[in-house]
């Protein structure tokens, strides 16, 4: 298959000294679908459907598209949160994608995740103290006592006062509420935060607070990321290297840069289209995208996008594109290129 | 108006630092009629545990010269068929009506839990086979079977032991039911998913974080099924299949009343038992009631 060509270019573009942290090759994660008088499996959602994704070390990666389209199934598989159906997940040159139990309980030490409700995250009727202890807790055996300076350092560095050790987390905003998750994603200091959406349940005047204290974090933890929005801007602010997502395909990855200035995928185009200008006077064409994200559960022959392609051809319905380099790091799946 | 606001100010400034529980039981302390049913429900607690010191009549001893004797200085609820002093035998009655139905509550609630949680947790086939054996369980006809096995055991062992493990494997159903269903609802959200994350065992995920997230469903359900199982104790015992004879509880004392001449003409053998069961059986619902609102973050009674 034309992946594992994509995979060794992917691997060698000049800046690439940096080690490959996590390698995900032909991920599928499939929701079975059940019925039937025996509940037997009569179809599948196809959440992931065979995507490949390298974040290096320090990097940040981010993963854009509709909802729905499997960013997040993405990032819980990489967790191990949800096993997947095929493929092979790669953390730090340990394969992770079957181990189970005991094994996977330790290894999720080095890789942790940011939710996206800071409501639901946090467990009701735990302090704050004892939310960002546990994960500690879980790996060594230390009184709440003796952590509990290392708990406040770490409160501070999120930007939390030192009172909130006790509060409960009903007592604080929503933006309070997403640092305490970030400390106790920190607390384990590990390699890999997945954040998903960390800001679309935020105000906006707290998005930004939250985004930067993100990447001042990476500097000072040695992080590399995982970073999935549905907001484009967002994931500009933040990411090194982009990921466009569409149905469960990867179909565009490009550094920040070359993804913004030349969108390539259609998709893409369509997506970027779509941020607002904030120069009134700059007008540009926008790409409005006709009908609907078509089911997981019966993805489109050929080009998953072909339905809603402007530029769809007849041979789109029949073939699908695999992701190759086109450029120099900018990778797209679509065959007009 | 402005001395409410006020006031509602001042709870709202009181809720900060407070962890849900604290709050509840803020919420619970001041519903009146909990409180006074909370406070009976123990008066009668310790008055019955406290029986042996507070009367010295025998309470299994036969006295024929001192048949049903109406309510006198002597014996202040009078004597039943037998001379035996009904306040005495109210008092003790009450300590095992009240250990039965708290052992019978404490071992449903035990079982209930278990297996509704740990069914809600796994879910998939682990859930499908547990919940048919709850309903297995749930189908048994009860008195039927209570009637039955309690024959089987009778003479064997303790008659008051097997009443409380035979009630206890039929009871458990309800709350395996409820506390699964809690549990389902609950681990959608993030925060299990969170604590899958960070590292927690299955175990700790259960008890650590489920639970004590359900736990107020639990309580609830306790009290009324408290109360549920006095009844069933008193019905059993009425039936004459629940405590033995030869042990006094209100049930076994409401039995007398299946005479007609009693329950015509001698109401102070039978009405005794009949109030305070009453009363308690209504105290504690009431408490149940209490406990509900003050767990519901939305009540603010």
């Amino acid at each position: 298959m034309n992946m594992t060509e994509t995979r060794e270019t992917a691997a060698q573009p000049p800046e690439t000294e940096k080690e490959i942290l996590l390698d995900i090759q032909n991920l599928k994660t499939y929701y079975p679908i059940k019925g039937g008088f025996l509940k037997r499996t009569i179809g599948n959602v196809k959440a992931v459907d065979d995507i490949n994704i390298q974040i290096k070390k320090g990097e940040t990666m981010g993963l854009v598209g509709e909802s729905g389209c499997g960013k997040s199934t993405t990032g819980r598989t990489i967790l191990r949160l949800l096993t997947p159906t095929e493929g092979k997940i790669l953390f730090d040159g340990k394969d992770i994608t079957k181990i189970k139990g005991n094994a996977l309980r330790k290894a999720r030490q080095d890789f942790q995740m940011v939710f996206q409700d800071p409501y639901a995250s946090l467990n009701p009727t735990q302090s704050v103290g004892d939310i960002i202890s546990e994960p500690i807790r879980n790996y060594r055996r230390v009184s709440k006592k003796e952590l509990k300076p290392e708990i406040l350092e770490l409160l501070g560095r999120v930007g939390l006062p030192a009172e909130a050790y006790d509060k409960y987390a009903h007592e604080f905003s929503g933006g309070q509420r997403q640092r305490i998750g970030i400390a106790r994603a920190l607390a384990l200091k590990p390699k890999l935060i997945v954040a998903d959406e960390p800001v679309s349940a935020l105000d906006v005047s707290v998005q930004s607070q939250v985004l930067n204290l993100l990447k001042e974090l990476q500097d000072e933890f040695d992080l590399t990321y995982l970073f999935i929005a549905h907001d484009l801007s967002v994931v500009k602010h933040m990411s090194d290297r982009i990921g466009v997502m569409y149905l469960g395909n990867m179909v565009e990855v490009a550094d920040n840069k070359s993804l913004y200035a030349e969108p390539l995928h259609p998709y893409t185009q369509a997506l970027i289209s779509a941020i607002p200008e904030a120069d009134p006077k700059k007008r540009k064409e926008r790409i409005v995208l006709q009908g609907d994200v078509p089911s997981p559960a019966n993805p489109p022959s050929g080009c998953p996008f072909h339905t809603r392609c402007p530029m769809a051809k007849a041979e789109c319905a029949e073939i699908k594109p695999a992701l190759k380099e086109v450029k120099p790091g900018h990778h797209v799946a679509c065959i007009l290129y | 108006m402005v001395n409410v606001t006020a006031d509602s100010n001042k709870s709202q400034e009181k809720t900060i630092n407070m962890s849900p529980w604290a709050i509840a039981r803020r919420k619970f302390l001041r519903n009146k009629l909990a409180m006074i049913s909370s406070f009976f429900l123990l008066t009668v607690i310790i008055i019955s545990f406290l029986a042996p010191f507070i009367t010295t009549a025998d309470i299994s001893k036969v006295n024929i010269m001192q048949m049903t004797l109406e309510p006198s200085g002597d014996h202040w609820l009078g004597t039943d068929k037998s001379g035996r002093d009904v306040f005495t035998r109210l008092l003790y009655g009450g300590r095992v009506s009240l250990l039965v139905g708290m052992a019978c509550t404490a071992l449903v609630v035990l079982f209930g839990t278990i297996v509704g949680s740990i069914a809600g947790f796994y879910g998939g086939i682990v859930d499908s086979a547990l919940m048919r054996f709850t309903d297995f369980v749930l189908n048994f006809p009860f008195l039927v079977f209570v009637i039955v096995l309690s024959a089987i055991f009778r003479g064997y062992v303790d008659g008051l032991t097997i009443l409380i493990v035979v009630i206890s494997l039929l009871s458990w159903g309800g709350v395996a039911r409820i506390v699964r269903s809690k549990i389902l609802a609950e681990k959608e959200n993030e925060y299990i998913l969170a604590s899958v994350s960070i590292g927690c065992k299955p175990s700790k995920v259960i008890i650590k974080h489920l639970l004590p997230n359900v736990l107020s469903t639990i309580i609830v359900q306790s009290t009324i099924l408290f109360a549920g199982l006095i009844v069933a104790e008193s019905g059993l015992s009425y039936l004459g299949f629940g405590v033995p004879q030869t042990i006094p509880s209100w049930g076994n004392m409401l039995s007398a009343s299946q005479e007609s001449d009693v329950l015509a003409n001698k109401p102070w053998i039978w009405m005794p038992p009949a109030i305070i069961l009453t009363i308690t059986i209504l105290s504690i619902n009431f408490i149940g009631e209490g406990l509900k609102d003050a767990f519901n973050p939305k009540s603010n009674r």
